[in-house]
């Protein structure tokens, strides 16, 4: 079948459905986090960040695996839809840490008087957002289609390890020599006593950032079935 | 008569040390002649010192404690651009689709092109220590010091040839690589700079050994990691 | 304890920013979307015009 013919189908019943469940669930997040919760004691009101930005943390970390094994799965099978599986991983787990470390920061300076701290975590994160950029970049800078998704697959092989050491290193790093933030309070160490509806809260947040993942990770990978198709088509044109 | 024959394997084995050492020596006997990489390298790295001395106006305590990290700074530059240069003239000239071309196994030439990216970098590292030693009176030689730079180098250079590899066949080139690798080698800056301080302080060898640990083992995975991917970077 | 006003100004500048990125990168992937359903369009004709 000639690729002009090849239509784009539209969104299967069971993507409309998830769109739907996504948007219920966030909904319903937004009011477990702001009517179910409690309020916390040390902190106040500003706590309540924490649920989304846990949340986006996490899923966020499942990208980053499902987009190194990707990677794996393209080198080994050089199936062009890996590629377009872990273009999609990255893309979206680039947004959900920056998520989370924004969300972080903006908790971070009423409860320790800073926006950022060069903690472990937070660090290791925003050195992942640069490896993710430098993947974008990388991209950006091949025309030929299978190159580019050879050495994407590759740099995404060599992230996910580096990434791993980058945090035992940091860690390792200040444990030696601990960060100095002003006080000593749980809230420093970002812990406090979390009741059970907090824990609910916390749990449901995480389940309603999975679902949006996928959802998102859905349609990522449509796009990107698009694109490579026009991509296809123009080169045929060219010829 | 008969222990003339190899067997297969030992042909090929000898095949591919004698691919390494044939593009080592290539590359070495090319510099030796036009010297371009070195002198390239070395007026960098001695300019970056440079201007480290006056970005950071610093007493000679504070300069005490700093030492490793700029010292750690420069040689992250000054690998950099040999690595680009490395890479870049091979694709220019056509030697990489040569060396292609040849009945070896890839990873000789990532082995080959690693190892003398090494002693270009360990060359440039042994030319600025004594320097910066004279310039700042400190004194620099120091055996544990020189094991982290050992270390460190491997490391570093282990991984950047694999990524000069890529990014010399995009379009973005020079610019790719920093981007590419500065995020990636950051563990061997944080083992380095400490270890290396550790050593210049004298600190116990316990206190320092983590972050030797810690370099040994990046460089196995990463050299292993690079092995293992580089005829996918490499294929045509 | 927080100042309660400062604590809630905190945490609604964090949910307006968590809001406003989902919603600028859902944005980018329709917009997206809807440039490479023009881009097919645009080809589809070119070469009714100019059939090969």
């Amino acid at each position: 079948m000639h690729l002009l013919e090849k239509k784009m189908k539209p969104q299967p019943i069971s993507l409309k459905m998830l769109n739907v469940v996504s948007v219920l669930l966030f909904l319903a997040a937004l009011g477990m986090v702001f009517l179910y919760a409690p309020l916390e004691v040390t902190m106040n009101y500003v706590q309540k960040i924490f649920y989304f930005h846990i949340a986006t943390g996490w899923v966020g970390m499942l990208g980053f695996l499902a987009a190194a094994a990707a990677g794996v799965l393209y080198l080994v099978k050089h199936d062009q839809k890996w590629d377009i599986i872990e273009l999609a991983a990255v893309e979206i787990s680039l947004v959900f840490f920056f998520i989370t470390i924004v969300a972080g920061s903006i908790w971070a300076r009423p409860t320790w008087g800073a926006y950022w701290t060069w903690e472990p975590r937070l660090t290791t994160a925003a050195i992942l957002e640069m490896v993710y950029i430098a993947y974008l970049l990388l991209r950006q800078g091949i025309d030929d289609s299978d190159r580019r998704a050879r050495f994407s697959a590759v740099y995404t092989l060599i992230g996910a390890i580096s990434v791993p050491i980058t945090f035992m290193s940091i860690r390792l790093f200040r444990t030696i020599h601990p960060v100095v933030i002003g006080t000593n309070s749980s809230a420093t160490t970002g812990s406090f006593d979390m009741t059970s509806k907090m824990l609910v809260t916390m749990f449901f947040a995480l389940f309603t950032f999975s679902v949006i993942f996928v959802n998102l990770f859905w349609h990522r990978i449509r796009l990107g079935q698009l694109a490579e198709q026009v991509e296809e088509l123009k080169l045929e044109e060219l010829q | 008569m008969s222990n003339i024959r190899l067997t297969a394997r030992q042909k090929t084995s000898s095949r591919f040390f004698g691919a390494v050492g044939a593009i080592i020596w290539k590359d070495l006997a090319a510099e030796l002649r036009s010297r371009e990489l070195l002198s390239a390298m070395l007026v960098f790295a001695l300019l970056v010192t440079l201007i480290f001395n006056f970005a950071l106006d610093l007493d000679p305590g504070t300069r005490r404690v700093a030492t490793p990290g700029i010292l750690w700074a420069t040689f992250a530059f000054a690998g950099t651009l040999g690595l680009n240069r490395s890479m870049a003239v091979e694709k220019d000239r056509g030697c990489l689709d040569g060396l292609l071309l040849a009945p070896v196994d890839r990873s000789a030439i990532y082995f080959g092109k690693t190892i003398s990216n090494l002693a270009f970098m360990l060359i440039v590292e042994v030319v600025v220590l004594p320097v910066y030693s004279v310039l700042y009176n400190m004194n620099l030689f120091n055996t544990g010091l020189i094991v982290v730079i050992l270390l460190g180098s491997i490391g570093y250079i282990a991984v950047g040839t694999l990524l000069s590899s890529m990014a010399v066949q995009t379009r973005t080139r020079d610019v790719l690589l920093p981007i590419l690798l500065f995020p990636v080698v950051i563990p061997i800056l944080i083992a380095a700079v400490k270890a290396s301080s550790g050593f210049l302080q004298g600190l116990a060898l316990t206190e320092v050994m983590p972050y030797i640990n810690l370099l040994i083992v990046y460089d196995l995975i990463f050299i292993a990691a690079a092995y293992m991917v580089f005829d996918y970077v490499v294929e045509e | 304890m927080l100042n309660e006003v400062v604590s809630k100004n905190y945490m609604i500048a964090g949910y307006v920013v968590i809001l406003s990125v989902l919603a600028l990168y859902l944005a980018s992937l329709i917009i997206r979307w809807h440039n490479l359903k023009r881009e097919l369009q645009t080809i589809k004709e070119f070469q009714k015009k100019a059939p090969q």
